[in-house]
């Protein structure tokens, strides 16, 4: 299959979203694109999938015209999406085999009841395909994030497919995770679909992409074969400067300890767990999913409190049974997963900023809103959030913005210890940076942070120290020379590879 | 152009039906717009109007209450027998009190005991109105307190007493939800608890204000019914409850959550007062009133629905009159094109 599109613009409320898109991907080419947060990509996957059609413009299937009004128009034409916000597609009560035949239009596993045992047996054969090693019984809900991405994947192969569309999926993936879902892609190319990939991750383009194309303010800037072009010629066409430094690490690490975790447990979760936190010093902590490094944060932050163990702040030994408690003791939580459990996503941008620090203007209960508009703005600044109006809902935002929200809302309460998982999930390399250097901004004030990451270079740059978990414990300690992506992955994965 | 004027359609759509079903009201009889029948309408619209600014709180956190009428019977009858003994002060706080602890039992199966709203409270509906029946063995309690019938007929600066009380709950509760660290906190629940609760928030706490303050509102509701009428009715306020989560609705707050404010809800609850009066002077069915108020709430919620498809509808009218594929590039017109805010 060959689509086309020609001259394609969508506005939202008379804002120009795309001006006027030009691009083309065949069967068998992987089509990389890029672009800064709010540049217009998941608009245009939007388009692509008829889930917002166009104003104006033209989309060609192997050079006819076609109307893809509604999603159901591009399904049947072997369009499928995998979105950057893919969980909403999931019904975490249903298993994992009724998420995957969700859409059994040819009532394969009969039209009225529901042949359990052929539709267990085909999520069998369709998820070892792509080496998913899961009870198809078991409810969706129990799996990892890049699990249930693995299940998008598969869900669209179950049906006659053509071009497969995947919006940020390694967003949420480790290196181990990406690699496999790699391998998919390739095999997938292979056998002549087209793919259209959106990433934030310049390696992955030079990687795995035949073409890539930058978008910038709703226009293609740059169309290249990956092969004829530079990673400084893709960042200078997205951002429109060169950027270098771009893990600027400072250490601010002082003698003091701000958090001691002495033989922690959380139910199945992990285990004995000991290791302290200074101040001014970046944690991290590193595993394939699964570990438990996620864990240890939600403990401490009291989402599910530590079933045995100590903590201690500063000396003083205290217990956190509610993120409530967590707050009022001074710690910061950024969740991985920004829409479920961080945003407001019907709420203004700016209440969603100063949701936490509210106390700070507030006089018997009463909000001063020039004050908190003035603090917000500050932040919302600092970061480059990207906005048609402060009144606007946050879900209006593009995801890379909505997560410089999460962000942002914990730079203005400063709080004295961060636990933060995934803070920079699907920001462009400008604003990366932009928010590694509030880190360490925020270790030089004394803040002690501990970085959770699935991305390893940033984990390595950023941290003074990198904690390696497997299967809930602690397996090793890395720092200076040491800390670098092979011994992490050599801990991470177990001492056999 | 055509969006800004669909998204004010949406926006202000109960104030806009109301502008409308009143203007043709007035065409019809010139009764309508008397200074007495407009005193009437408020007078009447009073008790949805309350029971809807406790609900307005409920729904934006994607609760229900369908107790608040079998409260307000409730604590009017506990005012009325307070009275019988006691002083007006006395049977202010035994009516609210009894709001107040109906609101926390409903707040409490809410949240502690994991209930979903809609079976909690139509259980204590049940409660509520059974206890009222049985304590009043399902007479009217009538009351013959001096002061407390003068507070039912008093009219300062000619406007009934009970539409004062509409207007200072108007004031205090749009404030408590607009301007308040607690209101942000009600929308910030409603719209997503476990964010909520990662945020700090104790949801359990906010909910159980919100089904304190409709508790409360609702009894206020009853003391001001029972002194209006000087007696206590066991079956006053039956069905109300419907009247109040329709005035919600057509005010524009979202049964999903998160979204709402108490303005629209007090239009709301005018709207439906009006078209009550207006089908009266008229002299329609009363059988046909609630053909037209269901009528008015279907269109309520159609417009909200469906302001998008109506958007595309509007558009495709506009650029496509022959119903082409694929419309013409549409002129920029660059002088009306607003600046994206970029920091
Ligand atoms: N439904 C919508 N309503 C209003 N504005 C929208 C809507 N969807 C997207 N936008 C705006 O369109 C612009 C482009 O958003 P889009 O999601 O396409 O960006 P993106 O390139 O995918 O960014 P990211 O890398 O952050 O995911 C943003 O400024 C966003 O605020
Ligand atoms: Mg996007």
């Amino acid at each position: 299959m060959r689509l086309e599109l020609q001259d394609i613009r969508k506005s939202f409320n008379r804002i120009e979203v795309l001006s006027g898109v030009d691009l083309s991907v065949t069967g068998g080419e992987i089509l990389a694109i890029v672009g800064e947060n709010g540049a217009g990509k998941s608009t245009m996957v939007r388009v692509i999938s008829g889930a917002h059609p166009p104003d104006s413009g033209q989309i060609l299937i192997d050079g006819e015209p076609v109307a893809l009004r509604r999603p159901e128009d591009a399904m049947q034409r072997g369009i499928h999406v995998i979105y950057q916000e893919f969980l909403h597609n999931i019904f975490p009560h249903l298993s994992i085999a009724e998420n995957l035949f969700v859409r059994d239009d040819e009532g394969r596993f009969g039209s009225l009841f529901v042949d359990k045992r052929k539709m267990r047996n085909e999520a069998m054969q369709v998820m070892e395909q792509i080496g998913l090693k899961v009870d198809p019984d078991a409810p969706a809900q129990s799996l990892s994030v890049a699990e249930l991405q693995m299940l998008e994947i598969v869900k669209s192969l179950s049906h006659n497919i053509e071009l497969l569309v995947l919006d940020e999926p390694t967003a949420a993936l480790d290196e181990k995770e990406a690699s496999r879902l790699f391998l998919l892609i390739d095999s997938l190319k292979k056998e002549g679909i087209a793919i259209v990939y959106i990433t934030h991750r310049l390696e992955e383009v030079m990687r795995i992409a035949d073409r890539v194309i930058v978008l910038r303010n709703g226009r293609v800037t740059l169309d290249r074969l990956t092969k004829t072009t530079t990673a400084s010629e893709i960042v200078a066409a997205m951002v429109g400067r060169s950027l270098e430094d771009f893990y600027p690490k400072e250490s601010h690490v002082t003698g003091d300890t701000a958090v001691k975790v002495s033989n922690a447990a959380c139910a199945d979760k992990f285990k004995d767990l000991s290791f302290i936190v200074r101040s001014g010093e970046v944690l991290g902590i590193g595993g394939v999913a699964g570990c438990g490094k996620g864990e240890v944060l939600r403990a401490l932050f009291g989402v599910n409190p530590l079933s045995a163990g100590a903590l201690a702040l500063e000396g003083r030994t205290v217990e956190v049974k509610s993120p409530k408690q967590a707050i009022e003791l001074g710690i910061g939580y950024i969740s991985p997963d920004r829409q479920a459990e961080g945003l407001f996503l019907k709420q203004p941008i700016f209440d969603n900023v100063s949701i936490v620090s509210l106390d700070e203007f507030v006089a018997l209960g009463v909000i001063r809103s020039a004050e908190e508009k003035e603090r917000v703005e500050a932040v919302v600044k600092g970061l480059n959030v990207r906005f048609i109006h402060r009144d606007a809902e946050a879900g209006s935002l593009s995801g890379g913005n909505q997560q410089k929200l999460l962000f942002g809302r914990w730079m203005m309460k400063k709080p004295k210890i961060m636990l933060m998982e995934e803070p920079t999930r699907g920001v462009d390399i400008g604003a990366k940076a932009e928010i590694y250097k509030l880190i360490n901004a925020q270790a030089k004030s004394g803040t002690a942070i501990v970085l959770v990451s699935s991305d390893l270079p940033e984990l390595i740059a950023m941290s003074d120290r990198v904690l390696v978990m497997r299967e809930g414990k602690i397996v090793a300690e890395l720092s200076g020379v040491e800390n670098n992506q092979s011994n992490i992955l050599h801990y991470a994965l177990g001492s056999n590879t | 152009m055509n969006a800004t004027i669909l998204k004010l359609v949406k926006d202000a759509r109960a104030a806009m039906m109301l502008v409308i079903v009143a203007t043709a009201i007035a065409i019809a009889t010139p009764i309508f717009l008397t200074t007495g029948n407009l005193l009437n309408i408020v007078l009447a619209s009073s008790v949805v109007a309350l029971l809807a600014a406790g609900q307005t709180y409920v729904i934006i956190l994607a609760e229900i209450d369908l107790s608040v009428g079998s409260i307000l019977a409730l604590s009017g009858v506990a005012t009325a027998l307070v009275l019988q003994a006691h002083s007006v002060f006395i049977g202010l706080i035994a009516g609210i009190g009894v709001g107040v602890l109906a609101g926390l039992i409903n707040g409490l199966l809410v949240t502690k005991a994991r209930m979903p709203a809609f079976i909690a409270t139509l259980g204590t509906m049940s409660v509520f109105g059974g206890l009222t029946l049985y304590i009043t063995q399902g007479n009217p309690i009538s009351v013959d307190n001096g002061l407390f019938l003068d507070i039912g007929q008093a009219n300062p600066l000619g406007v009934p007493f009970p539409a004062w009380i509409v207007l200072a709950a108007l004031l205090c509760f749009g404030f408590l939800l607009s301007r308040t660290r607690f209101g942000r906190h009600i929308y910030a629940v409603g719209d997503n608890p476990e964010a909520a609760r990662l945020s700090g928030i104790n949801v359990h706490w906010i909910k159980i204000s919100a089904f304190v303050i409709s508790g409360m509102l609702a009894s206020i509701a009853g003391f001001i019914l029972t002194a209006r009428l000087s007696t206590a009715e066991p079956t006053a306020g039956m069905g109300e409850e419907l009247s109040a989560i329709a005035a919600v609705i057509i005010g524009g707050t979202s049964l999903m959550g998160g979204r709402g404010a108490l303005l629209g809800s007090f239009i709301g609850a005018i709207l439906l007062g009006v078209i009550d009066n207006g089908l009266n002077l008229l002299n329609v069915s009363p059988f046909l009133q609630g053909v037209a108020k269901g009528l008015v709430i279907l269109l309520a919620v159609f417009i909200e629905r469906n302001s998008d498809v109506m958007q595309l509808f509007w558009r495709k009218i506009q650029k496509d009159p022959v119903g082409r594929r694929f419309p013409e590039k549409p002129v920029p017109d660059e002088g009306n094109k607003q600046k994206e805010v970029r920091y």
